[in-house]
């Protein structure tokens, strides 16, 4: 791993001076909270602003504390990964465009160190705003709504982690591999599209990278089906090493479209 | 002396197109070569390849004695145009250059620091590099290309975008530089190479049209010759006319081209006292850099 503390000391220090490192782990929070504050406070809004005229009933539904967190999933699972896939599709792509990249590539680094610093910082940006997101929904849902078994939460957060690093990954991959506006194009596909059609069309199977967000909620309500959500999750997993290799391979490919 | 990089039959091919061609020429240790040659000559390609940034079509690079795949490690390079990460401050910068060539991490500050006092940055070495200016950014392009003390430091364009003082700055510092490293640089003017370079290697169309010392490359194209200032148009006319050798006229001066160092001076003179023309001065001359720059590249192969 040579090189690797330096190369991360300089995606550190890029992702906090341009305050990616802020507004990231923001934008997480806000999803997470809002959630449970809205829809708790949702009968007594339309109360005071709604204009209903006297003696309106509206059935609202009972949430159970699972169902509140699994919104905020959703809400993540979409405005989330927007974030992710189009705030990082440049993280490789627009250092050779720009030609910064040209100072690194006439130096012995390793191109797996290079690569393994953007998956690192990637992941503590990405996968510690969700945990924190998460982490004050469950707050407000348990103040709210009534508290989460502590253990089925534990096992909800790993699950949906091993997602995260399947996006990150499939973002990584793409920028080593694709100009800039390709790479947002490919990892939204794979990323956003493909769960669409996985939620559209996977009722004829139930092994994907795409339903382990739906197989985490499973594992927080307790009725999860072992068997395709452990394949699930060793598909993913393999697929997040090959993809990480794949982006190696493609920095180490791609160096002479850098801008000199 | 010790030849430390050779070239062989380097060939850059895009599709049909050959952007470099079939180069070969050789660097010796502690000399400085300049590749000159106009627009798309191949002088970046070149260097590109020299640095690792672009896998040759053909040819072998020879380094040191050895066939090598890999020479990051021994060279420093400066880009035409340095993009730094507008984000980090000058040491912040060169320190991870240093770092990442190897430099030992417990020195690379230090050497850090002393590289930028050498290139005059010391005073903004805390400032981030996305203020800077043209010139300041060529330093620290020059500082981050040094810090790791390369053997062969490849510079494409140092000075053509600096203005007379940053050029003149620039020069300075690679003179001091050549004494240790050897040095490969690219410029299309002439008078940037003509104090502090051993070799000249002239590109044209990727492919190698002239070769050899300052020297060696004025005498063969220096084209002595007589310029004669006469009063008037008119009178520069009649010379070329009663002229017992080739002449040629520009307003009022007229030019006769020496052939092997003939006709000597005091003929001519003797022709022009005879012929009662109107003279003001009578000089021999030699063609200008820049002349000479153009004779190269358009020299028919």
């Amino acid at each position: 791993m040579n090189n690797f503390s330096v190369l991360f000391q300089k995606e550190w220090r890029e992702n906090l001076r341009n305050f990616k490192i802020l507004w990231i782990p923001l934008v997480f929070l806000l999803f997470g909270i809002t959630e449970p504050l809205t829809n708790y406070y949702l009968p007594q809004i339309l109360n005071a602003v709604g204009n209903m005229p006297e003696g309106t009933v509206f059935p609202f539904p009972e949430f159970t504390p699972e169902q509140i967190v699994m919104a905020t999933v959703s809400q993540y699972q979409f405005i989330g990964m927007l974030v992710i896939t189009l705030g990082f599709a440049g993280i490789i792509s627009r250092e050779r465009k720009n030609g910064n990249a040209t100072f690194l590539y006439v130096r012995p680094i390793s191109y797996a160190s290079y690569v393994y610093s953007k998956f690192s910082m990637m992941c503590i940006l990405v996968i510690g705003s969700v945990i924190l997101g998460l982490l004050a929904n469950l707050y407000y849902t348990n103040v709210l709504f009534g508290p989460v078994d502590a253990g089925a939460f534990v096992g909800f957060l790993g699950t949906y982690i091993v997602w995260l690093l399947f996006v990150v990954s499939v973002v990584l991959f793409s920028s080593a591999a694709f100009s800039t506006a390709i790479a947002s194009v490919v990892s939204l596909a794979l990323v956003l599209f493909f769960q669409f059609i996985d939620a559209l069309l996977g009722a004829y199977w139930t092994i994907s990278p795409w339903k382990i967000p739906m197989y985490a909620g499973y594992v927080l309500s307790g009725s999860v089906d072992k068997t395709p959500f452990t394949w699930s999750l060793i598909i993913t997993l393999l697929l997040v090493v090959l993809l990480i290799f794949g982006a190696v391979y493609f920095a180490k490919r791609n160096i002479s479209k850098t801008k000199i | 002396m010790k030849t430390l990089l050779h070239m062989q039959g380097l060939t850059k091919q895009y599709g049909k197109e050959k952007a470099v061609d079939d180069l070969t020429f050789s660097l010796l240790k502690n000399t400085s070569t300049a590749l000159i040659g106009p627009n798309g000559a191949g002088k970046t390609t070149t260097l590109s390849m020299l640095a690792g940034l672009l896998k040759q079509t053909n040819g072998t690079i020879v380094f040191d004695g050895e066939v090598t795949e890999d020479i990051r490690k021994v060279i420093g390079f400066l880009p035409q145009y340095p993009k730094f990460y507008s984000w980090l401050t000058a040491l912040e910068f060169t320190e991870m250059a240093a770092k990442l060539s190897g430099v030992d991490h417990k020195i690379a500050k230090q050497e850090a620091v002393k590289t930028l006092e050498f290139v005059g940055l010391s005073d903004v070495k805390n400032k981030k590099t996305g203020t800077f200016s043209g010139g300041m950014k060529q330093r620290l392009g020059l500082a981050q290309a040094i810090v790791h003390k390369p053997a062969l430091l490849l510079l494409d364009e140092p000075v053509s975008a600096l203005d007379p003082i940053g050029r003149r700055e620039i020069m300075n510092l690679l003179k001091e530089l050549q004494e240790t490293t050897t040095i490969l640089y690219s410029t299309h003017i002439l008078n940037d190479a003509e104090e502090m370079t051993d070799q000249l290697v002239f590109l044209r169309k990727g492919k190698l049209v002239e070769q050899g010392s300052m020297q060696q490359v004025r005498e063969k194209y220096a084209n002595p010759m007589y310029k004669i200032y006469f009063i008037s148009t008119e009178e520069a006319a009649k010379f070329v006319e009663i002229s017992p050798w080739p002449a040629r006229q520009e307003d009022s001066i007229a030019f006769i081209h020496l052939e092997e160092e003939k006709p000597v001076m005091n003929e001519v003179l003797r022709v022009l006292a005879d012929s009662q023309l109107s003279l003001l001065k009578v000089e021999r001359a030699t063609a200008s850099l820049e002349e000479i720059f153009l004779q190269v590249v358009n020299k028919d192969e």
